[in-house]
């Protein structure tokens, strides 16, 4: 009777699985990724072909029949609207502002960490052109679209422009890692007051309601995005409020606003905001209308995101801080908001590139010349219309968009990677 | 007064013979079940209350209507002077007084170790950093992690976590510490660990009540053990009293499930 001890055998316990052939180079991947019976060499083949065909007629667009001189002669239009060209340097001014805020906090950021590591067991912070390639990789996106549109300028001011920002991050970066340890609530402070005076110096030669371009898209959703997420956030607190009044109120905002078209809300407010606005005063511009509609609209969305994270917070969490004795607005703040915004990362964050992307939809709405009315201005040009030139600058517009969004997506992940540090 | 009184009535007290904690005739109710249904119970200061019982008895409700994590809806509750009422100032004030150590730990996980410990100190009692870093580091060596201070929680093994939630609950400089379960979410290994800084606090002094399923600690270091069921007291006794000479049936039956 060997058979049966055999049988079972062979039943418990799987042949062992014959070692791997070493790695015989590319030509055997191939032969076994790709080509392993007949069925899957013709699906290789036939994927291969239609890939090969797709990118082939895309890179020949792009470089070979693409007629990008539309974009080129329109560059200053898709990126600054009709700011006066003499008054540019503004613009120069404020994005070398911007970029010396954000060194500030990149370097004061990293300083707090390696304080709090250097008391750990952590190795140290790498040299600093290593620090120099992983920013790179980190924002190669963003990289890439700039390189891409300095190639397009024919002038070298953007180049030098770009250079100074670029000259702006770094000192920045440099300055913000000798800054106190303490220096939190000023740096916030001074953004604040930063943000406000820069919009005040680029109004003065024009006011935001002329403003367009890639520049207005930016100001729309970057304006749009502060607002709406302490507003949701209130929101989403009030409707987990004990005083029912509260409750209602903000139940009431939510569902009203979330169940209304943004389009349509952008359509009403260019019209009919006279109507509840007292006439002694001056009614607001378009760009203050288009940027209160984005902001009670998205509030709404990030209201709900914010209280999926309050509810997924372990209900110890708000004991624990009650029993030490802590008020209830410091549980919130303290314990509880903490914790559930960064629960709500994910959810946040592709709310904001919703925004963004949505600022469009403020150009249609509205008439304002953001990026895709740019591309309708610049295809009614004598030289171009009639050419069907839309298929260029579209792309573009989308490409200007992406890099925008891909930015976000890939800094609010790493954002999360290094909230998460010792989680749970 | 026979011996037999003295164990049988729930508000006698060890300890000092100072009162501390006064329970007169609390009940809670949850819904149509009622958790708490008459408890009276008096706790000396300096004085350790072991408080034993089936699940479902009432204990862990009992300890969070001291602090009023739970509002009772009947009766008395008087802590170190300050009675329990729906005025959010007293419930701060007692709050400050007591410190209470959870069977899950809830440390917060968003803060390291010792920004953990100090929290509280620096937001309530508005403690500098400086100082309050300083006597948080005294508190971690106190529960032997002065080492993993920098750690967050989800570094730290469960006795570990449980000893930054006592040093956390400390902190406060608190007049009485409950304890809920603080050994039953632990490894095996790991319950000595917590049980030996707990028995430490009791050198010092304490006023504290645990509530456990640790007979051997209930043995060694309580001053009382509180028995209860169907959210009542049914006995209270010294150790001695109580796991060698049980006069009710309810706990005889208990003892000998556990035992």
């Amino acid at each position: 009777m060997t058979l049966p001890t055999v049988v079972a055998e062979s039943m418990l316990i799987p042949p062992p699985e014959p070692p791997r052939p070493p790695a015989a180079g590319p030509g055997d991947w191939v032969r076994r990724n790709l080509f392993r019976s007949p069925a899957d060499g013709v699906v290789t083949v036939v994927a291969a072909v239609v890939v090969g065909y797709v990118l082939f007629r895309l890179a020949r667009y792009v470089l070979v029949t693409g007629r990008w001189d539309i974009v080129r002669v329109n560059l200053k239009l898709f990126m600054v609207g009709r700011y006066p060209p003499d008054q540019l340097w503004r613009i120069a001014v404020a994005l070398a502002a911007i970029a010396l805020y954000g060194g500030l906090i990149a370097g004061f950021v990293r300083r707090r960490q390696d304080d709090a590591q250097a008391a750990g067991d952590a190795p140290p912070a790498p040299v600093w052109w290593r620090q120099v390639l992983e920013l790179l990789a980190r924002l190669w996106p963003l990289v890439i679209g700039v390189a891409l549109l300095l190639s397009l300028t024919t002038s070298t001011g953007p180049s030098v422009i770009a250079l100074a920002v670029v000259a702006a991050a770094v000192v920045g970066r440099l300055a913000g890692s000798r800054l106190p340890r303490r220096a939190t609530a000023v740096l916030v402070v001074v953004g604040i007051a930063g943000a406000v005076a820069l919009v005040w110096f680029l109004t003065r030669p024009v006011g935001w309601d002329d403003w367009g371009g890639l520049m207005l898209n930016l100001f729309l959703a970057t304006a749009g995005i502060a607002l709406c997420f302490p507003l949701g956030v209130l929101l989403a607190l009030g409707r987990r409020s004990k005083l029912p009044l509260i409750r209602a109120v903000c139940i009431g905002y939510i569902e009203l606003f979330r169940g209304v078209p943004l389009y349509v809300l952008l359509l009403l407010s260019a019209i009919a905001l006279g109507f509840f606005v007292p006439s002694w005063l001056e009614p607001p511009g378009l760009v203050v209308r288009a940027i209160v509609v984005f902001t009670l609209f998205t509030a709404a969305y990030v209201a709900e995101i914010v209280r999926g994270g309050l509810q997924s917070l372990p209900r110890g969490q708000i004991e624990a801080g009650q029993a030490l004795g802590l008020s209830p607005t410091r549980v919130t703040f303290l314990i509880v908001l903490p914790q559930a915004l960064r629960n709500v990362i994910p959810a946040l964050v592709g709310q904001f590139i919703s925004l963004f992307k949505d600022t469009t939809l403020a150009g249609a709405a509205m008439g304002f010349l953001e990026l895709s009315e740019v591309s309708d201005v610049a295809n009614a040009q004598d030289a171009f219309s009639g050419q069907r030139l839309a298929a260029e600058t579209l792309p573009f517009v989308m490409l200007l968009f992406w890099v925008g969004c891909i930015t976000m997506s890939r800094e609010s992940q790493r954002l999360e990677r290094k909230l998460g540090v010792g989680y749970r | 007064m026979t011996e037999d009184t003295v164990f049988a009535d729930a508000t006698q007290m060890g300890g000092t013979g100072e009162v501390m904690i006064e329970l007169d005739g609390v009940v809670k109710r949850f819904g149509s079940f009622t958790a708490l249904d008459g408890v009276d119970l008096n706790i000396a200061k300096q004085e350790v209350v072991v408080v034993i019982g089936p699940s479902g008895s009432g204990k862990s409700t009992m300890i969070r209507c001291i602090n009023r994590l739970e509002e009772h809806d009947e009766g008395r509750i008087v802590v170190d002077g300050v009675e329990l009422t729906r005025d959010l100032r007293n419930i701060q004030e007692i709050r400050r007084e007591t410190g209470m150590v959870f069977q899950q730990f809830n440390l917060f996980p968003h803060l390291s170790v010792l920004d953990n410990v100090t929290l509280a100190p620096r937001q309530v009692r508005r403690t500098s950093r400086k100082d309050a870093d300083a006597a948080g580091m005294e508190l971690l060596e106190r529960v032997r992690i002065p080492d993993q201070a920098r750690k967050y929680p989800g570094q730290l093994s469960g006795g570990q976590q449980q000893r930054v939630a006592i040093a956390r609950a400390l902190a406060m400089r608190p007049k009485v510490m409950l304890f809920d379960e603080p050994t039953s979410a632990l490894d095996p290994e790991m319950i000595n660990e917590v049980l030996d800084v707990m028995k430490d606090l009791t050198t010092l002094g304490m006023t504290m009540i645990v509530v456990t399923h640790e007979m051997g600690f209930a043995r060694e270091v309580a001053d009382r053990v509180v028995f209860m069921a169907d959210g009542q007291i049914v006995e209270v006794g010294t150790p001695q009293h109580f796991f060698e000479d049980p006069r009710e049936d309810r706990t005889k039956l208990f003892l000998s499930q556990i035992l």
